[in-house]
Formats: C-alpha cells, structure tokens, sequence
C-alpha cells in the first residue's frame, strides 16, 4: 500500500493522556516526503496535540502519557534509547503565535546551529541570507540583522520563525496554526511560502481554516474529539467527504 | 522641561503688559476652572480626582529626596570650606578628630570594596539559584523553598551580624588560618548572605514570567534544558533580574549593623580581603554620639553621609543604564 513513497512519518496506534484525560484516540495515520498534510478540526480536538507529539514537546508537560507508536524514517522516536535532542533537530516547529527569541534577528537565526556546534562564522553567515531568502524575508531585514527580532510586525516575525526553524535544515516542519494570529496580507505571503517549501520538506500544517488547508495541503487529516475521522488526498475529501461530521465541519456546521 | 518652562515664562511676560487685565483674568480663569469642574459628569472628577491623588505621592518623594539632599549639604557644608577639610578629605586617608583630620577615604574604600564583594558573590549565587528554582525544581519542592528564602528576607540585620560574629568570623579564621577574621571578607560574605534572598526570590520571579513559548522554541531546535535555561529564559529575563541587582546594591551600601559588627573598625585601607576595615555607615553609627565636641567632626559624618548617598545613586544608575542597554538590544518593552 504506501511501497510508492519513502514515508517520513507513519503514525500507529496513537492514544495520548493529560492526567485521567484522554485527548487522541488511536490515531493511525502517515504522512508523506515533500508534500503538505493539513490537520483540521475544530478547537480543542487534538490537532496541537497531534503535532506535539511528533518533536515530542508534549514530554514537557508532566501529565501527558502516551501508547502507541511514532516511526520517523522507520524508528520509534518514542523508543526507551531514541535520542529526543537528534529527533527535534529533524523535525523544526513553527508556532500558533510568532515566537523570536529576545535576540537581534541574527542571533535568532544562527541559535540552533551554534547550538550544534557549528561557530564558523562565515557559515553562519551563509545560513543567515539563505534561511532568510527561503524565508522571504531577507530584502526586507537584510539591512537591519543586529536589530531586535521583536521589533519587527507580527507578519515578519513569523517568517523569522520559519526561518529559525530552517536554520538547522529538518527535512520535516510542524506548523501549527502559523497564520491565525496574523492579518490576512501576511496570512496570504505565508501561505505562499508554505506551497515554495513543500518541494524540500515534509510539512505538517494544523489549521483551522478549512480554505487554507485546501488551498496548500495535498493530503488532509481531519480530527474531531480526539479521533481521527478522515485521512485521504486534500482533492477526495474537499470534493467527497466520506463521513457527515468531515463534511459538517467542511461546509461550516461545525467548528 | 525647558520649552514648557520657556512657554511659562512667555505667558507670564505677555500677560505683564496689561496688569490689570492679567490680575482679572487670572480670577476669571479660576472661576472658569471651577465651574468647569462643576460641569464635569462624575466619572470626569473621579479621573481627575485620580490623577492629583496619583500625583501627590510623586511630588512627594520628590520634594523628599531633595530635602535630604540640602538637610545633608547643609550640615555637611562646614567641613567642605573649613582649612582642615574641603574637597580633599574624599582622597584623604587619615580620620584623626583630635588632631583636625578629617580624611574618610578608608570609609569609602570599605563600603565600596564590601560592596562590590557582596555584589560579586551574592548576584551569581542567587541567579544561579533562581535558575534552579525556576528551571528544574519541581513545584512541590519550589514552593517550600521559595518559602524559607521570603523568610530569609525578613529576619533583622542585627540578627545576620550576631550569627556572623559568632560564627562566621571564627570559621573564616579557621579556614584560612588568620589571627583575625573580622575584616572586608566577612562583611562582603555576611553582605551577601543577607542580600541572597532578595536576588534568588526577585530573579525567580522574572524566570517564571517569561514566556513558555521561549522555552518550547528553544527546546524545538533540539537545545537541552540547561541550554535553554542559559542563552533564552536567563537571557530574556535580563530586565527583572536586573530589578533584582539594584535592589540589592541599594541594600549592600547602606547596609549598617551586620558589616559594623564584622569588619572590625579598624581605620585603615584594606590592602588584601583579610585586612579589617571601616565602612561608611558604621564610622557615622559609631562617632555622631560624641562628634559634637567638634563643630567639623560631626559636619564631616554628614560629608560621610552624603558620599554614600552619592555612591548608592552611582551604583544604581549605572546598573539602570546597563539594564536600559540590555533591553533595548533584545527589544523587550
Ligand atoms: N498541557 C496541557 N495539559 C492539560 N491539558 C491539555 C494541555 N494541552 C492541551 N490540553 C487539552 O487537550 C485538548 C486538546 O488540546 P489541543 O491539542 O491544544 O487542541 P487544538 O490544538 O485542536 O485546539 C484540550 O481539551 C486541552 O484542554
Ligand atoms: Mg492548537
């Protein structure tokens, strides 16, 4: 069934737990090299969640419990001697609010490289004006790289995040929910980037936004209360949802 | 400031080309002010009544702060125009009442050197602490902890130089094998002994209120805990722990029981951390009881006085100016 496409991510059996409440319900999903899978669903159904647990960033929170099985590239990343650190480094995030670190837009940049060990400062350079171009955002920060990142509009500062998060090259991109507290001119430019990145990266978009996820995604996930209700091409269920709540929450019924 | 005082003065030259119509518009004025006021709906005159409430205390603390500045120049005066004093006493190191010298360089060298040795040693300790609190402390342990150090804040000076006396100054002649332990190492480590609380308690809370998605964004690119805590919450946490530092410079010079009962007194300069010293605010505590046998003497504690209140706004500014440089390069506020 999936011998066509190297997978990146396959998902099996997914049950996850904040204390005595569950949140997902035995997802089993995978998604593919170098496409856009969007996860909708209405608030609160999961889809952070979801996305958290493939950098594992769910870890942080005392109370999360997990069963089930996440494969990257064939290994368990949730496997007793699976190495988190080297799993965040493949995998980078882009977050709901825009996030720079208190930092000149540079130091947001070279932070995780120098952070694994890369200090050539030429490099470094280098990293900076390409993370930035791919970016969209290096014309217009190019003069300005020692100026606080949060100095910038919302809009720019999202796109330095995405950038960040390219700086030390995952080929797989968590995106969760990266335009909703933007306004619809930088929603638009985001979105563009997102359909240029697709070529090099596997990306995970959560949204919101049934358009959106439309729009950008080739595969689609829709994810009510905790249970995954429908996985197919973005093309199928936009045309044909084959369960009544994908196609509620689609038309606008619910959510 | 200097253009509103500018319009000021413009006003006032206009309106003294008509005298008397100045002194009538002046009740006029009043009058319309009143009755502006009366107009006004009720939330207007809370707002307003807000505002001047709000302002007293600013006007307040003003006129205080520069009271005591004249109260200190004023008595401090005599001996800054007297042939035995005037600017030199500050670089003089010879304090001999009886014998007309007035020179407070070792009271200054000593609160300084106490200072800045309390400062170096608490300031890293308490950040280092609050990072433990904060970062990797599980609540149930934080909270207790956070607890004994607010309590810590709270117990009396006197009762920090008594426990010092008793055993601090002992052990440091143990330890380093001295004849006398009272001197500036004791009163910089009692200093910050004293001043850790407030540095672990006020960097805390800084910690905790930055932002978790800091954290998450520093841990997503595959940082470790430690690096996190390290280059992106100590770090945009700067402002707060920098409130943490004043607060405590502010404390470490005026500091007075605790340094006066272990630096043993002792006038002279201290050349190594085991020499004894004077600091300012315990050669004014000790002499102003008998400094009015000489009109100078006790004119040159206040000089004392006002030197300190010099050094403790010198310390505090220039921590502010650093603190001011660290957030506007990190953009925060
Ligand atoms: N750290 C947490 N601790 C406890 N419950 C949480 C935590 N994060 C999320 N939840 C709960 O998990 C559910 C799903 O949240 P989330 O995945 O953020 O939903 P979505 O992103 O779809 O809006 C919600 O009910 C939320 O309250
Ligand atoms: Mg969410």
């Amino acid at each position: 069934m999936k011998s066509d496409y190297e997978y990146h991510i396959e998902i099996e059996n997914l049950c996850t737990w904040f204390g005595e409440k569950q949140i997902l319900k035995n997802i089993t999903c995978y998604f593919e090299d170098s496409s856009v899978t969007a996860i909708m669903g209405p608030s609160g159904c999961g889809k952070s969640t979801l996305l958290r647990s493939i950098n594992r960033l769910n870890d942080l929170v005392d109370s999360f419990r997990m069963t089930g099985k996440i494969m990257l590239q064939g290994e368990n990343i949730y496997a007793p001697d699976a190495d988190v650190y080297e799993l965040r480094r493949r995998v980078g995030m882009v977050f709901q609010r825009p996030n720079p670190f208190p930092m000149s837009i540079r130091d947001n940049i070279t932070y995780g490289p120098r952070l694994h060990g890369l200090h050539d400062s030429d490099e470094l350079e280098r990293i900076v004006e390409h993370t930035l171009r791919r970016a969209a955002l290096w014309d217009e920060v190019k003069d300005n790289l020692d100026q606080p990142a949060l100095n910038l509009s919302g809009g720019q500062q999202q796109r330095l995040c995405i950038a960040r998060a390219l700086s030390i090259d995952p080929p797989i991109l968590l995106m969760d929910e990266p335009v909703s507290a933007l306004d619809p001119i930088s929603a638009a430019k985001i979105e563009d980037l997102i359909m240029q990145l697709k070529k090099d990266y596997t990306i995970i978009l959560v949204t919101h936004n049934v358009q959106q996820a439309f729009r950008v995604s080739d595969q689609a996930a829709f994810l009510y209360l905790g249970e995954l209700v429908e996985f197919d091409k973005t093309k199928r269920i936009a045309e044909a949802p084959e369960d009544p709540r994908t196609e509620a929450f689609i038309t606008g019924r619910i959510g | 400031m200097t253009d509103s005082r500018l319009n000021e003065k413009q006003q006032q030259s206009d309106g003294s080309h008509e005298p008397k119509t100045r002194a009538y518009g002046s009740v006029a004025n009043v009058k319309r002010i009143i009755q502006n006021i009366k107009r006004m709906s009720r939330s207007k005159k809370i707002d307003i009544s807000g505002k001047i409430l709000l302002f007293l205390p600013t006007v307040m603390s003003i006129s205080i702060i520069v009271l005591i500045f004249t109260f200190l120049w004023i008595e401090a005066f005599p001996i800054f125009v007297a042939p035995e004093g005037g600017i030199g006493i500050i670089t003089n190191p010879i304090w001999n009442p009886n014998d007309g010298q007035y020179g407070i360089l070792v009271f200054i060298a000593g609160s300084f050197l106490c200072t800045i040795l309390a400062i170096s040693i608490a300031v890293p300790l308490g950040v280092g602490g609050a990072v433990f609190l904060s970062e990797y402390c599980p609540n149930s342990l934080r909270r207790p902890i956070r607890m004994i150090v607010e309590m810590m804040a709270a117990i009396p000076s006197i009762v920090y130089g008594l426990w010092a006396y008793l055993v601090l100054v002992p052990t440091i002649e143990t330890i380093f094998n001295v004849q006398n332990g009272l001197s500036v190492l004791a009163g910089g480590l009692i200093l910050a002994i004293m001043l850790l609380p407030t540095v672990v308690a006020v960097s805390d809370d800084a910690l905790q209120s930055v932002p978790r998605t800091y954290r998450e964004a520093s841990l997503a690119l595959g940082a470790t805990k430690t690096e996190t805590a390290i280059r992106v919450v100590l770090s945009a946490a700067i402002p707060g722990i920098g409130a943490a530092i004043i607060l405590s410079l502010g404390r470490a010079v005026g500091e007075t029981m605790a340094v006066l009962m272990v630096t043993g007194n002792t006038l002279q300069i201290p050349y190594t951390l085991f020499d004894p010293t004077y600091v300012m605010t315990s050669i004014i505590t000790n002499q102003l009881g008998y400094a009015f046998i000489y009109p100078l003497w006790r004119s040159a504690l206040f000089a004392v006085a006002l030197v300190l209140l010099l050094m403790s706004i010198m310390f505090t500014s220039i921590a502010k100016i650093l603190i001011k440089w660290g957030i506007k390069s990190r953009g925060l506020a």
